[in-house]
């Protein structure tokens, strides 16, 4: 048995939702066939009130083993880094944060608010919020940039707004399983088994990047949604369009621009008016651009496939 | 658009800008803060007011500045249709020609 325990700090329960509806594995799966012991979870958890504190000081204690800790949503630090604005359990949360932690075989920051901040942590950030092991992409976070885990691991960062409900069960599967240790992450922690590629890959629109045909409102029934409505699909790790959501869609094929939520900037430009579905240029060249091209290559690369488009991909292409 | 219909606009749009008439091609909208400000305008214009559609937007009949600019290089342009997508200018256009609403 693997035992587990998931806290939400600065949240919206998101993740939570994600996680319920996972079905490969489901939540059922992780207790009946992999082991997995939910000792508690803010939807699940049975203990109330002085149990669930005697729980939770058990853990610490080190009277009951701690394999799998888990937080959703951001670290509140505020008042004056007190944690006082989130109390949970008869004490600011970030202590138990950091008592639970210090004892934790893995550490998993499930969802943009508990690996990077999030929402709660854009400016100004009255709740002082932090990611656990990053603020934005600067590391260090609650925990600080040295901190490893029990199993030797820094904190595992799932992302997403919510995360994939897939992508948190599989790895609470893998290092309930002993696999810990096979895990590969990149510079921000983010297991590379979900996102080395993009969300742009598997994309159904990719035919119109390839010859840059845009679509240029919403529901249009062709046309790439990067060039004028805002799509991060090509410059956001992800597995969006691998691992579908639901088992059958994602954003960008049901129309909708990718907001690169698994990125540390999410939300990016801070959600000013006029920067949501909306590319951002500078004299009329996209200030971000697919990741690793440059300005000129990309303009060059535009002239070619333009000229080179077939008639079909300027026609609607989804249609009933 | 007819096929018709969109040979007489192309034909009534190369008529206008042949006889000189004049369009705001600068200032360049910088970020998408002017460039938006233009659509507000466009979106203003009664839906046949093609002059005015062409001025605001700063058409010309020719490439546009050190990089020779033209509807052939923006992300609105549909080469086989020679059709502007954007939907405030939804006009025909020709490959060779410019606004300031280019992008790519």
């Amino acid at each position: 048995m693997a035992n587990l325990i998931w806290l939400q700090g600065g949240a919206c329960s998101g993740n939570t939702m994600s996680f319920l509806n996972a079905e490969e594995p489901s939540v059922c799966d992780l207790v009946t066939d992999f082991g997995i012991n939910v000792l508690w979870h803010p939807s699940l958890g049975m203990e109330l009130g002085d149990r669930l504190r005697d729980l939770l000081r058990a853990l610490v204690a080190e009277e009951i083993p701690l394999d799998i800790f888990v937080l959703e949503g951001t670290v509140i630090r505020a008042p004056n880094g007190t944690g006082e604005w989130n109390r949970f359990a008869g004490r600011p949360m970030m202590q138990w944060v950091q008592e639970l932690a210090a004892k934790a075989n893995y550490t998993m920051a499930i969802g943009d608010c508990a690996t990077w901040g999030g929402i709660p942590a854009t400016a100004p950030n009255p709740t002082d919020s932090i990611g656990l092991q990053f603020l934005k992409r600067e590391q260090g976070g609650f925990l600080g940039k040295d901190y490893r885990s029990r199993a030797g691991l820094p904190v595992i960062n799932v992302p997403g707004c919510p995360a994939h409900p897939d992508w948190i069960t599989q790895m609470l599967v893998a290092l309930a399983t002993g696999r810990g240790a096979d895990l590969s992450l990149d510079d921000l922690q983010r297991p590379k088994t979900f996102f080395s590629t993009f969300t742009q890959t598997g994309c159904t629109r990719s035919m119109h990047f390839s010859y840059k045909v845009s679509a240029t409102e919403f529901g249009q029934r062709k046309g790439c949604l990067f060039y004028d409505l805002g799509c991060r699909g090509p410059m956001t790790h992800s597995p969006c369009n691998r691992i579908l959501w639901n088992r059958h869609s994602s954003k960008t094929r049901v129309g909708m621009p990718c907001l690169g939520c698994t990125e540390p900037e999410f939300p990016f430009f801070d959600l000013a008016p006029g920067t949501v579905f909306k590319t951002q240029t500078v004299m009329g060249v996209p200030r971000s651009l697919p990741t690793g091209v440059e300005k000129v290559g990309y303009v060059k690369m535009l002239a070619v496939s333009k000229a080179a488009a077939p008639r079909w991909v300027e026609d609607d292409i989804f249609v009933v | 658009m007819s096929n018709d219909d969109h040979g007489a606009t192309l034909d009534a749009i190369t008529r206008l800008l042949a006889s000189g008439l004049e369009t705001q091609v600068e200032p360049f909208p910088p970020t998408e803060k002017e460039f938006a400000e233009i659509l507000r305008e466009l979106r203003g214009l009664a839906p046949d007011d093609l002059k005015s559609k062409l001025i605001i937007s700063g058409f010309k009949d020719h490439p546009h500045g050190p990089d020779n600019a033209s509807c052939a290089d923006c992300i609105y342009f549909l080469a086989n249709r020679k059709w502007c997508d954007l939907p405030e200018l939804a006009v025909p256009v020709e490959p060779d020609w410019y606004c300031r609403l280019w992008r790519v």
